[in-house]
């Protein structure tokens, strides 16, 4: 196992590796710290997430069935022609935010509601399946540019949790335990080196009385 | 910095979209064509946002996966469920939290 | 090693999360695009309803002793889970929005606690590594 780190067995190799696993226990104690303080951003991102979703699906339903009502009612052809003269103008800003290192997205929308008259399609050739239709997909693209902006945060976190935990695993299963194993290599080498000095110590003391 | 969206899918989702105010969509009819059009959106400074139905996305396969995976943070990509209301059994986000925090969770749940 | 190195590049991006500088609260209230740059030179936005909460909780001749964003420090030495809470209007804010009473300069909370906080105030606070 000590073939892992080739150490010569001194004792100022022995310090040297003292202050390696030190840092090393340290990083990992951090990096853990790391790891559960992403789990929990993690865990609140997705809880947000479900509501979100939730309220997300339920209006898009809502926004699909009153696009088909339009379509019956008025005409296929006609509600894409309507679709084609609406402004489309809708902005967000987006800018980041900082979480541990990671840049994840932080959504400003502007006003996604519009009426009737400010639409931009002409009223006289339309009906009103046309503008509910319109105001349900209005509502539903804010709440979709809500879901969007958790949804990446959450991407991005788990993302670095995953690269946190390779890391946080590499110390403890690799680089600490060769550490330590290499620390009980030299001291093991030490004790040796030191009973064969004083049984040659021994020795010579013994060597030296027979000569008297 | 306004930025605006897009929205890639069937006629009638991108018809929707136009209607509630979506600057740019793209009907999907062949699977080259609607990649080419992303890496069009992905690439642009001024989209902020790109819906793309659960539909698209199946069909652009892999591929689509990369190009999300290799994409920088905007524009944001969102995943939706057009008129039938069809979504994939394999939930891109839920695959990923169960990677990296499955293990996790039932640690959790033990020792607290 | 090449795990080392890692392990130092790692370490050495913990914080560099962190704004070169930070702005009191004051100061973000009375800006348009409230922001901070932190060392790596990105831009860290800050969300205006946290802002208007924080002004809620904080008389207004005290604006401009909250330095933003609050530091929410992260030292193994407390042990897992535990952090830390610097400075007079800081530990005010987080005291109050944990119902805590609380009147020194520093403040030890635990995992539940920061998950509260972080939920309440997203932007205007960040996680701190201290080693």
């Amino acid at each position: 196992m000590a073939a892992a780190l080739s150490v010569s067995p001194n004792r100022m190799e022995l310090i040297k590796l003292k202050q390696r696993t030190a840092l090393a226990q340290k990083g990992h104690d951090l990096l853990k710290d790391k790891m559960d303080a992403l789990v929990m951003e993690l865990f609140d991102t997705l809880r947000r997430i479900q509501e979100s979703r939730a309220k997300a699906m339920e209006q898009l339903r809502k926004s699909y069935s009153a696009l088909s009502n339009c379509m019956a009612v008025l005409g296929t052809v006609e509600t894409m022609q309507a679709a084609r003269q609406t402004r489309k103008e809708v902005q967000i800003e987006v800018s980041t935010r900082n979480i541990m290192g990671i840049q994840v997205p932080t959504v400003e929308i502007g006003e996604t509601e519009r009426n009737a008259l400010t639409r931009g399609y002409s009223l006289h050739l339309t009906s009103s399946s046309l503008d509910i239709a319109a105001k349900e997909l209005e509502r539903a693209l804010r709440l979709l540019i809500g879901l969007a902006e958790l949804e990446e945060t959450a991407f991005a976190i788990a993302r670095e949790l995953e690269r946190t935990k390779r890391r946080v695993n590499a110390l403890e299963y690799i680089l600490i335990p060769r550490l330590k194993d290499a620390m009980r290599f030299i001291m093991m080498r030490l004790d040796e080196m030191e009973r064969e000095n004083f049984t040659r110590l021994k020795r010579i003391k013994a060597i030296l009385e027979e000569r008297r | 910095m306004g930025l605006r969206i897009a929205v890639v899918g069937d006629r009638d989702t991108v018809t929707g979209f136009a209607l509630a105010g979506v600057t740019y969509s793209h009907i999907h009819r062949a699977k080259e064509e609607t990649l080419a059009k992303l890496e069009e959106f992905l690439a642009s400074s001024e989209i902020g946002l790109i819906l793309i139905t659960h539909r698209t996305a199946d069909d652009l396969g892999p591929e689509l996966n990369q190009m999300l995976q290799d994409k920088k943070l905007l524009p944001l990509v969102l995943r939706i469920p057009d008129k039938t209301g069809y979504a994939p059994k394999a939930d891109e986000l839920r695959e990923i939290i169960r990677r990296t925090v499955g293990a996790e969770i039932i640690i959790k749940r033990e020792g607290e | 090693m090449k795990v080392e190195r890692i392990v130092k590049f790692e370490l050495g991006r913990l914080n560099a999360h962190i704004p070169e500088r930070r702005i009191t609260l004051k100061l973000a209230l009375s800006s348009a695009k409230p922001v901070v740059f932190t060392k790596d030179g990105s831009v860290h936005h800050f969300k205006r309803d946290e802002l208007k909460l924080l002004s809620k909780l904080l008389p207004e001749g005290e604006w401009d002793s909250l330095q933003l964003p609050i530091f929410i420090s992260l030292e193994p030495k407390l042990g897992r889970g535990a952090a830390r809470i610097r400075g007079e209007a800081e530990v005010k804010v987080i005291c109050k929005i944990l119902e805590k009473e609380r009147k020194e300069s520093e403040l030890i909370i635990y995992r539940p606690e920061v998950a509260v906080i972080r939920r309440k105030l997203p932007t205007t606070t960040q996680y701190m590594f201290i080693w």
